[in-house]
């Protein structure tokens, strides 16, 4: 079985090929706005270094967010156009649970990530990667407080600067392992699958405030 | 010679559009998914809410598309997509998929000025002639354009400020008409009459247009008359905008028409639906004794036939690109 992982929710492209247990090849590049010139080129040479031609992939496993935006929506489309032309089984895990897969050092993992104006968008995991606080888009003094509440032994786990108390990680993704982990997850239908933003947009959260 | 099938993509702003032209002029399916539900109680297009729209849409569009054609993406020469201009996280959706399927299925990939596509929407009427007039008019757009020949374009003016669409859509909230308003300003303008005094914007010899102006004058006139305690006739209102819009283009059109010594003019874009404006713009062909054409009234609005039939062109010329094209938010048309 040959996997290709897809994320370019953050700030960095994360995109690797996994066979059966093994990592056959992996790129971890930061962009600065060059995230659509170069996402699709980089996994296209990435494979093709490895001669593996498109069709010879078994399953897209993709990170559907949440992160920029933008971002988010160039490695979902990618992977959904890609799934759905040649029916690739494909499944989607969230950025957040991906990120708590880094650290196994501590009782509780604290993947985050910078949502602006002292939002962010996070999760609480325990070391078993077992969800304890769903990802959602907190305030982040709220999330402390709830982090605080449950144990001293945790972990932030992030690639942003975002001002923290408490032991920081730098996200470095296993791409082996989290393929590894989530390769069973349940395949969707590619048309149906979408971004993970965790947020509305402004537009709407106006026109329910003003409808509330 | 072989038929040429070009799909074409389109996602420049909130229609998701798919499309397989053949040949350049004969289009064999489309399909449009509109957003414009969806943004009409924001007043207007949120690039947002766009963006998100299109990514739900984009593969069943595109599967709708090949279904209606009854053919497979083996079946296509080359795949067009809008690269620009247009709201940046609408674009990019499009041009992903794009080069998602080209690389899948060894296409070549034609990225398309979008307002070479609405000028290439007439060539799905009949096939264009040279040297040509284009008049592109939309919500985003007011530019007259020399083509000596096809996919060369030469800009001789344009808006210096509010698009013309974008002010039909302005004076349409002043009178209380929601958005998107342009359509609704054309049928009262046939029904009322030319009684109100607005000026003529950038009355003056060159090719642009100025349309700011022209939208504040209707605003403080609307103010005026409600602080007189008198009520504006909407109809009347309507009908004077549109005599003063059609009026300045008819003008600028005709002078165009002249000093290039046009034989073939062709309008473009959204507005190009404007009934008031087609029925000037004829009179004048007519008058000058020039061949024109109008895009039928669903390709006056984006979508993907115009993009597919701009995209043949530019394919048979060799216009292909890399993977690694970004889209444009701003871009000249060359």
């Amino acid at each position: 079985m040959k996997y290709l992982y897809i994320d370019t929710c953050s700030s960095y492209l994360y995109t690797g090929l996994v066979e059966n247990d093994k990592l056959l090849s992996e790129r971890k590049i930061k962009f600065d706005h060059d995230l659509s010139t170069m996402a699709l080129s980089t996994i296209i040479d990435m494979m093709e270094e490895k001669n593996i031609a498109p069709n010879d992939v078994d399953k897209i496993i993709l990170v559907n967010g949440p992160g920029s935006f933008t971002g988010c929506r160039i490695g979902v489309t990618i992977a959904k156009t890609y799934a759905w032309s040649l029916k690739v089984p494909i499944s989607v895990i969230s950025s957040l649970e991906a990120m708590a897969l880094t650290s196994d050092e501590y009782d509780y993992h604290v993947p985050i990530l910078d949502a602006r104006r002292d939002y962010v968008f996070a999760g609480i995991y325990d070391s078993q990667n077992n969800c304890i606080l769903k990802d959602q888009y907190i305030k982040k003094n709220v999330l402390e407080t709830a982090i605080n509440n449950l144990s001293d032994n945790f972990v932030y786990i992030t690639n942003d600067s975002i001002e923290l108390n408490g032991d920081v990680k730098k996200y470095d993704p296993d791409i082996l392992a989290i393929v590894l982990k989530f390769k069973e997850r349940e395949n969707i239908n590619p048309h149906t699958i979408d971004a993970n933003y965790l947020k509305l947009t402004e537009a709407e959260e106006n026109l329910n405030d003003k409808e509330c | 010679m072989k038929d040429v099938f070009i799909l074409g993509i389109e996602s420049s702003c909130d229609e998701t559009s798919c499309s397989i032209v053949k040949n350049g002029n004969e289009e064999i399916a489309t399909v449009i998914s509109s957003q414009i539900d969806i943004h009409k109680k924001y007043g207007g297009v949120v690039p947002e809410i766009a963006s998100r729209e299109h990514v739900k849409n984009i593969t069943i569009v595109i599967e709708e598309c090949l279904n209606e054609a009854n053919m497979k993406m083996e079946d296509i020469d080359a795949i067009a997509v809008t690269y620009g201009p247009g709201l940046i996280g609408s674009l990019l959706i499009g041009l992903e998929a794009a080069k998602t399927l080209a690389h899948i299925y060894q296409k070549p990939l034609i990225p398309v000025h979008h307002i070479a596509g609405h000028i290439y929407a007439n060539n799905l009427v009949k096939d264009m002639k040279f040297p040509l007039l284009a008049l592109v008019i939309s919500g985003g757009h007011t530019e007259l354009v020399y083509m000596p020949e096809h996919l060369k374009f030469e800009k001789l003016g344009g808006t210096l400020d509010d698009a013309v669409g974008e002010c039909y859509d302005k004076v349409a909230r002043v009178i209380g008409i929601p958005y998107p308003g342009g359509p609704e300003i054309d049928r009262m303008a046939h029904l009322g009459n030319n009684s109100y005094n607005l000026p003529l914007p950038l009355n003056d010899d060159s090719y642009n247009f100025s349309f700011s102006g022209l939208k504040s004058a209707v605003i403080n006139l609307n103010h005026n008359e409600e602080q007189k305690g008198h009520i504006v006739n909407k109809m009347d209102l309507a009908t004077s905008f549109q005599h003063v819009v059609v009026e300045i283009i008819s003008k600028k059109v005709l002078k165009a028409i002249k000093d290039k010594d046009i034989k073939y003019f062709i309008a473009a874009g959204g507005v190009a639906a404007n009934r008031g404006i087609r029925e000037a713009l004829s009179n004048i062909c007519e008058n000058a004794k020039i061949e024109y054409t109008f895009p039928a009234i669903k390709y006056c609005t984006d979508n993907a036939a115009m993009i597919a039939a701009a995209g043949y062109y530019y394919y048979i010329n060799g216009k292909i690109s890399s993977l690694v094209i970004n889209a444009k938010s701003s871009d000249t048309l060359k």
